[in-house]
């Protein structure tokens, strides 16, 4: 779904943002296309939200431009942009009715009264709050008052909609549920959605592309496969899911192929397309995601890549089981993941363990 | 009584006997005397609503409640006006590590007595004041301004004054509690910062404002400090005629009444004012 065909409805060119000496925002350019389900993603602190709110109107770039729908904004009002902002604290009017904040913003749409009153009803029904228009917003639920926030933003139409961490105040059940209901959403209105988060979870399960943003910076943009699998760097890698870090010996060999030496695994031959950034021989790390590896079952063969362990931790998931096994012969540990199928066994900490691994499912990140 | 009841009961009741002591006993009996009557040296203590229909039928006395009514209502929209702008200020355009400085700055009048500040005003206000030398002096008028010293207007000026502090501080609480991000909310949602501030902030200041203008209005209609020092003959108001009554005619019992009636007043005024604020302005802390 990455594609820089779509029509770039949010276009920034190297933006910049200082608060008195401290930069926030590095030099950023990017191109959010029309309909996209675009995520912010990063640490806290790394300008996420400021970035947002640049986009909203509230933050004056120190350089360069925002352009929405091809339009140069600078100095435009955030009551003049096609864009409408889901708050983090999801700001409902605590004076007005659940209908009177959805409504909000109609007030200059032209619409009579009727037609006002519809359009507040089909937002509600849309957000699945149909029939909560009379109630206080004072008396809603957290996730009420997302819907809400919701609603009031999506019933102007805006080309875009920004979000700012909207579902970090929910609990774990109604978050996921959030998850799949904005989705669904976003696919329904076809409006551009940019989210803000720090779970790299939610940006990976919802976006069409992320962005990664490390001190005021794109990290890397990319779709979640490709982030998930293909991390340009170290600081991705290890920011998004969990990965293994060895040290290793990088050979280079004839052609696309290098040899490493890997510490506790041993030696492979990589390609060099598994290799982000420049390669170099000499020092470097390898990265393994954990459900790349297996604990083979005891007496059955061990073809190809095994490494010696001893489980030194084990977390049970129910459907999975996480073990950090410590490497025979070097101090190096590995977390892995294991699917806790029929008939498998779980192991406890200091029992050995066999560990297979792949060559093509490393990531050499030289130093 | 359950033993929470009793501690709490115990816990008040220093203050609930202090208030007995010194405001309900002296309301009561000021509403006892009201119905009794004055007999030259002598109070006669049988019941009559004799005072009431002198308080209420005596023109003096009408003017006097009237008079009072009007420049209470005057200096409450004065104070409030000019209160409201200077609240709104520290609130939303002072750093924050400075409001309190600024709070504190704006309680320095309190520093001198009130008495003090009302002779003040008059050394302002007066005939060869303040004011009127300044005026004269670079030449925006040429006669001394008479309408500003020993009148209602005088006694408006230094009320308000005395009293802004009262009204600021209650909205700048009002004001401080509003959650930015509902402003940027109206802002996002294609409002004006004008419209944003009759929407939205303004609305969730009213309790701000009602607590100011009822802490301005009640104490005001019962001042007679003021009007006795700035307000010459036509700004005199009913705490004047009241003490009046007790003092200098020895007539307790009208005095009584006419306090009563005063109260009333102001009471009515301030339910109707806590009412219409319900019911149109929103303002029932939603
Ligand atoms: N108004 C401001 N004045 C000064 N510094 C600011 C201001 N707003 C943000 N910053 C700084 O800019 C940096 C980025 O802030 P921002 O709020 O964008 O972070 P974020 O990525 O949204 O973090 P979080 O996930 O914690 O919300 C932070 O170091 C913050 O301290
Ligand atoms: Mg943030």
């Amino acid at each position: 779904m990455t594609d820089g065909a779509r029509h770039p409805i949010v276009s920034l060119r190297d933006v910049e943002k200082f608060y008195g000496s401290y930069h926030a925002l590095r030099g950023i350019s990017m191109d959010i296309g029309e309909g996209e389900f675009f995520s912010l993603l990063g640490p806290s602190g790394c300008g996420k939200t400021t970035l947002l709110r640049t986009i909203a109107g509230f933050e004056e770039v120190s350089s360069g431009h925002v352009l929405l729908d091809g339009q140069n904004m600078d100095g435009v009002a955030p009551n003049r942009r096609p864009t409408n902002m889901v708050f983090q604290s999801y700001a409902i009017f605590p004076h007005l009715s659940v209908a009177e904040n959805v409504g909000f913003g109609l007030r200059r749409s032209g619409l009579a009264g009727d037609e006002k009153a519809r359009a507040v009803d089909e937002a509600l029904a849309m957000v699945g709050l149909a029939g909560y228009g009379a109630r206080s917003a004072q008396a809603l639920s957290g996730g009420q008052r997302q819907r809400v926030a919701l609603a009031r933003a999506l019933i102007l139409k805006p080309r875009v909609l920004l979000l700012d961490e909207p579902l970090s105040a929910l609990d774990k059940k109604m978050r996921e549920q959030m998850q799949s209901e904005l989705r669904r959403l976003q696919r329904h209105v076809g409006i551009t959605f940019i989210l803000v988060t720090h779970d790299q979870e939610e940006a990976l399960i919802m976006s069409d592309r992320i962005a990664v943003m490390f001190e005021g910076e794109i990290a890397q943009l990319a779709t979640p496969q490709e982030l998930y699998r293909r991390p340009v760097s170290r600081e991705v890698a290890d920011f998004i899911g969990v990965m293994n870090f060895l040290p290793a010996e990088i050979r280079m060999g004839s052609g696309t192929a290098v040899e490493a030496d890997i510490a506790g695994l041993g030696p492979a031959a990589i390609d060099s397309a598994q290799c982000p950034g420049a390669l170099r021989p000499g020092r470097a790390e390898v990265g393994l995601r954990p459900e790349t590896m297996t604990i083979l079952p005891e007496g059955a063969p061990g073809e190809g890549h095994v490494a010696q362990g001893v489980v030194a931790e084990q977390s049970y998931y129910g459907d999975m089981t996480y073990y950090v096994v410590r490497l025979d012969g070097v101090d190096q540990t590995v977390t892995l993941s294991m699917k806790n199928r029929i008939g498998r066994a779980v192991l406890e900490p200091g029992m050995p363990a066999r560990v297979s691994w792949d060559p093509r499912a490393l990531l050499v990140f030289s130093g | 009584m359950d033993r929470d009841a009793r501690r709490g009961l115990l816990l008040i009741s220093p203050t609930a006997l202090y208030a007995i002591a010194l405001l309900a006993a002296p309301l009561a009996a000021i509403l006892l005397f009201s119905f009794w009557s004055q007999d030259f040296l002598e109070i006669d203590r049988t019941l009559t609503l004799k005072n009431y229909r002198e308080a209420l039928t005596e023109p003096l006395y009408r003017l006097l409640l009237w008079r009072s009514l009007l420049i209470s209502l005057a200096v409450t929209v004065v104070t409030v006006l000019l209160a409201f702008p200077i609240a709104y200020f520290v609130s939303f355009h002072v750093r924050p590590g400075r409001k309190a400085l600024w709070i504190f700055l704006i309680t320095i009048p309190f520093w001198t007595s009130y008495l003090v500040r009302v002779f003040l005003w008059k050394v302002i206000l007066g005939f060869n004041g303040v004011l009127n030398t300044s005026l004269i002096g670079i030449g925006v008028i040429d006669e001394p301004l008479t309408f500003i010293l020993y009148n209602a207007n005088a006694v408006v000026i230094t009320l308000a004054h005395a009293f802004a502090p009262f009204a600021i501080l209650p909205i700048f609480v009002a004001l401080e509690k509003i959650d930015r991000s509902l402003l940027e909310a109206s802002r996002d949602l294609g409002e004006s910062a004008m419209s944003t501030f009759f929407r939205v902030t303004l609305p969730l200041a009213m309790p701000g404002v009602v607590a100011a203008v009822l802490i301005v209005f009640i104490p005001t209609i019962g001042d007679y400090v003021t009007p006795r020092l700035v307000g010459g003959p036509d700004g005199l108001m009913i705490a004047n005629m009241i003490q009046t009554q007790f003092l200098r005619l020895n007539n307790a019992p009208l005095g009584a009444a006419l306090a009563v009636v005063a109260m009333v007043m102001v009471s009515v005024v301030a339910l109707a004012f806590i009412w219409l604020n319900r019911r149109w302005l929103g303002g029932d802390g939603r």
